[in-house]
C-alpha cells in the first residue's frame, strides 16, 4: 500500500514535558466544594446537549446523549458522590472521559473552573476524616492556595 | 495532540497483536502435526520468523519485556528449526504458555504500565534451559554449484531455507517470469498457489535492465521434490520458463560475498540492452492518481473500527440530509412548482442510491470472519482441558462466516463462558464417560452459518446434558418459580430457566470457573448485540446452545414511536404491524392485558408502565405495535407513531449493561438520542409467568 | 502556486522511498523523520510495503534516497539493491539498508552489492537521521 506523507519543516521540535512531579488538574465545583481530576483523563468539556433518560438505569445515571455522533453515558457526578445537587444553571458542564472499555462517560458538574498545576508536595494524602462514600474515589487533597481541592480518581468513579 | 511517535506505537501494538495471533495459529498447526506424526519444517520456520520480527519491533519501540521473551523464544525456535532440539509435547506446551504471557505483556504495554507480568521470569528461565546451545552450526556440504550472483542476494534466513531444502534432497529450480504490472498481484498469487503444491519458493529476484512501467521480470528460486517435467507441466507458460539448477560437484566455496558487486550483478541480468528509455515522470503522477496497481501484495488493510464508526456516523447524518431533501421536495410540490419538485425528487432518489451503496460498502468493510474469535477459543479450550484434566475434541466449522466486527469483539466473552461451562459442567470426566460408553474425548462442536439477515452460532457438546430437575429445584429455591409453575412449565420453558439470574452459577467457587458466569449475563450481552440465545438439551446425550445474531449492528430500518415526550425506535424486522388502539376489547387475564387481533389473543405491554414513564392520556387513543419474536407476539402500546426511519444503532456502554430491554441508542437528528428497544427482551420479560414476575423484574432494575 | 515555482519548491524537497513490510516500522521511520525534520528540511516520504511496490514506485519521479529493510518476504532488500545497482537509471541512488544486528552475513552481502550505508535495528531517530545524512553526503 503506497502511502504518501508530507513531513513538513518544523521549527524547534518541542518534546512533551517529562512526567515529573508536576501534574495538571482541572478544577470544578459540585455544590459548594471544589474538586479536581487529572487533566489527561478528560478528553473534552461540553455544554450539556439534550440528555435522553434511560429507564431502569442506576439512579445516578442521567441518561445518554450524543456528542458529534458519539454516544455518551451521562452520570450526575453529584449524585454519584452523594453530595447536594443544586438545579442546573447555565454554567453546568459535562466532562467527557473514556473508560478502559472504550465507553465515553460524561460527568455532570456544576461549574468548571480552571486548570491548576500541583507538585507532589502540594498534594496531601486523604485522611479518613472525609465522608465515607467519597473517600474511595479520592486521590488526595490539593492545597495550591488556602482552599482545599478534593482530587478525584476518575477511573474509579466511572468504574473502569 | 497525537505525536507521530504515538501513532507509530499504536501501529506497533496492532502489529504485535497480529504477529502473536499468527504465532498462535502456527503453534496450533504444529500441535496437529505432532499428533499426526508429520513433520513440517515450514511451520517451525514461520514461527521463528514471527518471533524474530516481534523481537525486532520490540527493540525498536522499547518494549523490554516483549523483547526479552521474543529473544529467548527465538533461541529455542532456532534450535528447533536447525534440528538441534526436539519438538516434544512439553516444548510445545511451553511455547503455548508464551502466548498468554505475550498477551499480558502487550496489555501492560498498551496501558503504559512498567509492571512485569507474572510468569515471565519463570517462562524465560525454562526457555533458557531448553534453548541456546553453544554447538556451532554444522558445516553443510552442498553438491550444488549455485550461481554466486544468486547466493549473493540471499538473506541469511533465505540461505538457511535453501540449505534445509537441499539437505532433504530437494531439487532446485529457477522460474523466470515476466508479468504485466497491471495484473501483477493476481499473477503472483496464481503462481504462488500453483507452486505451493509442488514445493517452496525461496526468493524472488527482480531482473531486467529496468523496471518498465508496464512489465516486470523476476527469477524465482524454488525447491521441489518433483521432476523438471512435472514442474514444467504445472507451471510453465509463455510468460514462465522453468529451468533446473544442475547438480554439479562443488567447485568453489558456496558463495563468495567478496565478489565484485557489478560482476555479481551482471551475472544475474538476463536481459541486456534494448530496454525502452523511460521519460522522466512528473512527481505529480504518483501524487495525483493513486493507481489501482499501487496496492501491495497483501490485499488486506488493517482498519481501526473507530474510523469505520466515524464513517457510519457521517452516513447517518447524510441520511438525515436525504430526509430533509425529500421534505423540501414535498413542500415545493405543494407550493405548485412541479418541475422543480420533480428535479428535487430525482436528486433525492440519486442521493439515496449512492448513500445506500456507500452504506453497503462500509458495512462490508466492517465484516470480519468469525474465525478470529474461534481461534482464540481453541487456545482457551486447550488450556481448560488441561486444567480440568478432561480430553476435549474441539471441532470448528463455518469459521469463514462473516459478521460485523463490533459484534465479533463482544462475542468472545460470552462464547468463552459457554464453552467453559460446557467443559466444566457438561462434559463428564473420563471415568464417567467410560461408564456410559462414550468416547474418552468429549466433543465440543462450534458451528457458524449465515441464515438470511442473521448469523447463527451453535455450540454443542456431547456431555451429560442439563439436569432439568436440579434446575427446577434451584429455581424454586431462589424463588424464580413457584410450585404451580413446576407442574405447568414445558420442557422448553424449564430449560430457559437457565437464563434467570443466579440459576446457572455454582453454589461455591472452584478454581477454574469460579462461580461461573451466569447465563443471564451471557443472554443480556447477546441481547445487547441484537441477538437471541436458545438452549436444547437431552440428558445423557448433550447440550446445544444456539445464538442468532444480526449480521450487522450498524444500520437497520426502525419504527419511531413516542411515549409521552420520549422517542423510541423499534427495529422493523421484529414488527409485523402497527394499529390504532382505542382500549376496546381488552381483557385482563392473570394480571396480563390481552386484546383480540383477528381472532387471536395478543398480550399487551404498556411501554409507559414497563419503563415507569409519565403516561399521556392513559385511557385515550394510542397505538399498538405488534412485535413478533420467533413464535411469540407482543403488542407494544405507545402514544404516537412517528414513522419509519433508517437508524444507526450504537451500543450502550458497559455502565448501562444491566439495563434490560434496549439494544442500544440512535441519533435522531439535532443531537437528540432515542433508545432502541429490544423486542426479544421485552417479549421475554412480559410473557414471563404473570404479573408477579414482571414486577420482580421492575424492582430489580428500579 | 504556478508551475515553475512549484517545480522549484519540489526540487528542494528530499524525496525518500521507504521499503518496509512492517507497518509499525514504517510508522516509526516516519516518526523519526518527523523529529529530524529540522536537520533534513522538507522531506517527502514515499512508502512501499514490499519490494514489488518499490519496483512500481521507482520509475515514478526522482528519488533522492532509498531506505530498505533487508529482511522482507519475497523480494528482499538485497535483491532490491541488486536491481537498483544493475539499472543505469538508478545506479547511483543512495541506498540505506536496515539490517538486524545479528546478521553479519546480510551486511557483508549488502556491502558487496553496493549499499551506501547501514543501520542496524534497533535504532533511534538520531541514528536514522545521521545515517541518512551520511548516505546523502556520501553520494554527492
Amino acid at each position: 500500500m503506497a502511502n504518501l506523507t508530507r513531513v513538513e519543516r518544523r521549527g524547534h521540535l518541542r518534546r512533551a514535558a517529562a512526567a515529573g512531579p508536576i501534574r495538571e488538574f482541572l478544577t470544578f465545583t459540585l455544590s459548594v466544594d471544589l474538586y479536581a481530576v487529572e487533566l489527561t483523563t478528560i478528553r473534552e468539556i461540553v455544554s450539556p446537549p439534550p440528555v435522553t433518560h434511560v429507564p431502569r438505569a442506576q439512579h445516578d445515571v442521567l441518561g445518554v446523549c450524543s456528542v458529534r455522533g458519539v454516544l455518551v453515558t451521562v452520570v450526575d457526578l453529584r449524585k454519584r458522590l452523594r453530595v447536594a445537587a443544586p438545579p442546573a444553571s447555565s454554567r453546568t458542564r459535562i466532562l467527557l472521559s473514556e473508560t478502559g472499555s472504550g465507553e465515553v462517560v460524561g460527568l455532570l458538574v456544576d461549574e468548571v473552573r480552571q486548570v491548576i498545576r500541583l507538585g507532589a508536595g502540594e498534594i496531601e494524602p486523604v485522611a479518613a476524616v472525609l465522608g465515607g462514600d467519597i473517600s474511595a474515589h479520592v486521590l488526595g487533597i490539593g492545597r495550591p492556595g488556602n482552599d482545599p481541592i478534593i482530587l478525584l480518581d476518575l477511573s474509579s468513579i466511572i468504574g473502569d | 495532540m497525537v505525536d507521530s511517535i504515538d501513532k507509530a506505537r499504536e501501529e506497533f501494538f496492532s502489529e504485535a497483536q497480529e504477529i502473536i495471533e499468527t504465532f498462535s495459529r502456527n503453534l496450533l498447526a504444529l500441535d496437529a502435526t505432532i499428533s499426526e506424526g508429520v513433520k513440517d519444517p515450514t511451520l517451525i520456520n514461520e514461527a521463528f520468523r514471527a518471533v524474530h520480527t516481534l523481537k525486532g519491533l520490540a527493540g525498536l519501540f522499547g518494549a523490554v519485556a516483549m523483547g526479552t521473551l521474543s529473544h529467548h523464544l527465538e533461541d529455542l525456535l532456532d534450535e528447533l528449526r536447525l534440528g538441534r532440539a526436539e519438538l516434544t509435547r512439553a516444548v510445545l506446551d511451553l511455547l503455548f504458555g508464551s502466548i498468554d504471557v505475550f498477551g499480558k505483556i502487550l496489555a501492560a504495554e498498551r496501558a503504559g504500565s512498567e509492571a512485569i507480568p507474572p510468569g515471565l521470569d519463570e517462562l524465560v528461565g525454562r526457555l533458557r534451559e531448553l534453548g541456546g546451545s553453544d554447538v556451532p552450526e554444522p558445516g553443510m556440504v552442498t553438491e550444488y554449484e549455485l550461481d554466486p550472483g544468486m547466493l549473493a542476494v540471499l538473506t541469511e534466513y533465505e540461505e538457511h531455507r535453501l540449505r534445509s531444502n537441499l539437505e532433504q534432497g530437494l531439487r532446485l529450480y529457477r522460474l523466470h517470469v515476466k508479468f504485466d504490472l497491471a495484473t501483477l498481484d493476481k499473477a503472483l498469487e496464481e503462481i504462488k498457489d500453483r507452486a505451493k503444491r509442488h514445493g517452496e519458493i525461496i526468493t524472488y529476484l527482480p531482473t531486467g535492465e529496468s523496471s518498465s512501467i508496464e512489465t516486470i521480470e523476476l527469477d524465482l528460486l524454488m525447491a521441489s521434490h518433483d521432476d523438471l517435467s512435472i514442474l514444467i507441466g504445472a507451471l510453465a507458460s509463455e510468460r514462465i520458463i522453468v529451468e533446473e539448477i544442475e547438480r554439479r560437484p562443488q567447485l568453489s566455496a558456496a558463495f563468495s560475498s567478496r565478489s565484485h558487486p557489478h560482476v555479481a550483478a551482471e551475472r544475474v541480468l538476463s536481459v541486456p540492452s534494448g530496454h525502452p528509455r523511460l521519460g522522466e515522470e512528473a512527481a505529480d503522477l504518483a501524487l495525483v492518481s493513486p493507481d489501482r496497481s499501487l496496492r501491495s501484495l497483501t490485499q488486506t488493510v488493517r482498519v481501526d473500527i473507530r474510523k469505520l464508526d466515524r464513517l457510519m456516523n457521517i452516513v447517518g447524518e447524510l441520511a438525515i440530509v436525504r430526509n430533509v431533501l425529500s421534505r423540501i421536495a414535498d413542500r415545493v410540490r405543494a407550493e405548485g412548482q412541479p418541475q422543480i419538485s420533480s428535479e428535487l425528487f430525482r436528486v433525492h432518489r440519486n442521493f439515496e442510491r449512492r448513500l445506500t451503496e456507500m452504506q453497503d460498502g462500509i458495512l462490508e468493510v466492517r465484516m470480519v470472519p468469525l474465525g478470529q474469535v474461534f481461534e482464540r477459543l481453541s487456545r482457551v479450550v486447550r488450556q481448560i482441558s488441561r486444567e480440568l484434566d478432561k480430553e476435549i475434541r474441539f471441532v470448528i466449522t463455518g469459521s469463514e462466516t462473516e459478521i460485523d466486527k463490533l459484534i465479533v469483539e463482544e462475542l468472545s466473552d460470552p462464547l468463552m463462558h459457554m464453552i467453559r461451562n460446557s467443559i466444566d459442567h457438561g462434559i463428564e470426566d473420563a471415568a464417567e464417560r467410560a461408564r456410559v460408553g462414550k468416547p474418552a474425548a468429549g466433543t465440543i462442536a462450534l458451528n457458524a452459518f449465515q441464515k438470511g439477515n442473521h448469523v447463527v452460532i451453535e455450540i454443542e457438546d456431547d456431555g451429560r446434558g442439563i439436569d432439568e430437575n436440579a434446575l427446577m429445584q434451584k429455581a424454586l429455591r431462589l424463588g424464580k418459580i413457584d410450585l404451580t409453575d413446576r407442574e405447568q412449565l414445558s420442557r422448553e420453558e424449564i430449560l430457559s430457566l437457565i437464563f434467570l439470574p443466579g440459576v446457572s452459577t455454582r453454589e461455591r467457587a472452584d478454581d477454574v470457573s469460579g462461580r461461573g458466569v451466569g447465563m443471564d449475563v451471557v443472554k443480556t450481552n447477546i441481547g445487547h448485540l441484537g441477538g437471541v440465545i436458545d438452549v436444547q438439551s437431552e440428558p445423557g446425550i448433550g447440550t446445544k446452545m444456539t445464538i442468532t445474531l444480526p449480521i450487522t449492528l450498524a444500520i437497520v430500518s426502525a419504527l419511531l414511536v413516542k411515549v409521552g415526550e420520549q422517542v423510541f425506535a423499534i427495529p422493523l424486522n421484529s414488527v409485523s404491524e402497527a394499529l390504532a388502539f382505542d382500549g376496546r376489547g381488552v381483557r385482563v387475564v392473570d394480571g396480563r392485558e390481552l386484546m383480540g387481533l383477528r381472532g387471536q389473543s395478543l398480550p399487551l405491554c404498556r411501554l409507559a408502565r414497563v419503563f415507569d414513564l409519565p403516561e399521556e392520556n392513559p385511557s385515550g387513543r394510542k397505538f399498538v405495535v405488534v412485535a413478533t419474536v420467533g413464535t411469540k407476539r407482543l403488542g407494544i402500546l405507545v402514544d404516537y407513531l412517528i414513522g419509519q426511519q433508517d437508524i444507526v444503532i450504537k451500543p450502550l456502554g458497559k455502565s448501562l449493561a444491566q439495563v434490560r430491554g434496549f439494544s442500544g441508542a440512535t441519533e435522531l437528528g439535532d443531537q437528540n438520542v432515542g433508545l432502541v428497544l429490544d423486542p426479544a427482551a421485552l417479549v421475554e420479560e412480559v410473557l414471563l409467568s404473570g404479573e408477579s414476575a414482571r414486577e420482580k423484574g421492575l424492582r430489580a432494575h428500579g | 502556486m504556478d508551475v515553475p515555482a512549484r517545480a522549484e519548491a519540489k526540487s528542494k524537497m528530499l524525496r525518500i522511498l521507504l521499503v518496509e513490510d512492517s507497518q509499525s516500522m514504517r510508522a516509526f521511520v516516519c516518526a523519526c523523520l518527523d523529529q529530524g525534520a529540522t536537520e533534513l528540511g522538507e522531506v517527502e516520504l514515499i512508502e512501499a510495503a514490499s519490494g514489488f511496490d518499490a519496483l512500481r514506485l521507482l520509475p515514478r519521479g526522482r528519488h533522492d534516497l532509498v531506505i530498505s529493510d533487508i529482511n522482507m518476504p519475497d523480494i528482499n532488500g538485497l535483491e532490491l539493491l541488486n536491481f537498483i545497482r544493475a539499472n543505469e537509471k538508478y545506479r547511483d541512488l543512495p541506498v540505506l539498508l536496515i539490517s538486524t544486528q545479528s546478521s553479519e552475513k546480510d551486511r557483508q552481502r549488502g556491502l558487496a552489492l553496493g549499499a551506501t550505508a547501514f543501520l542496524a535495528k534497533p535504532f533511534s531517530s538520531e541514528q536514522l537521521v545521521a545515517a541518512l545524512r551520511a548516505a546523502l553526503d556520501g553520494a554527492s
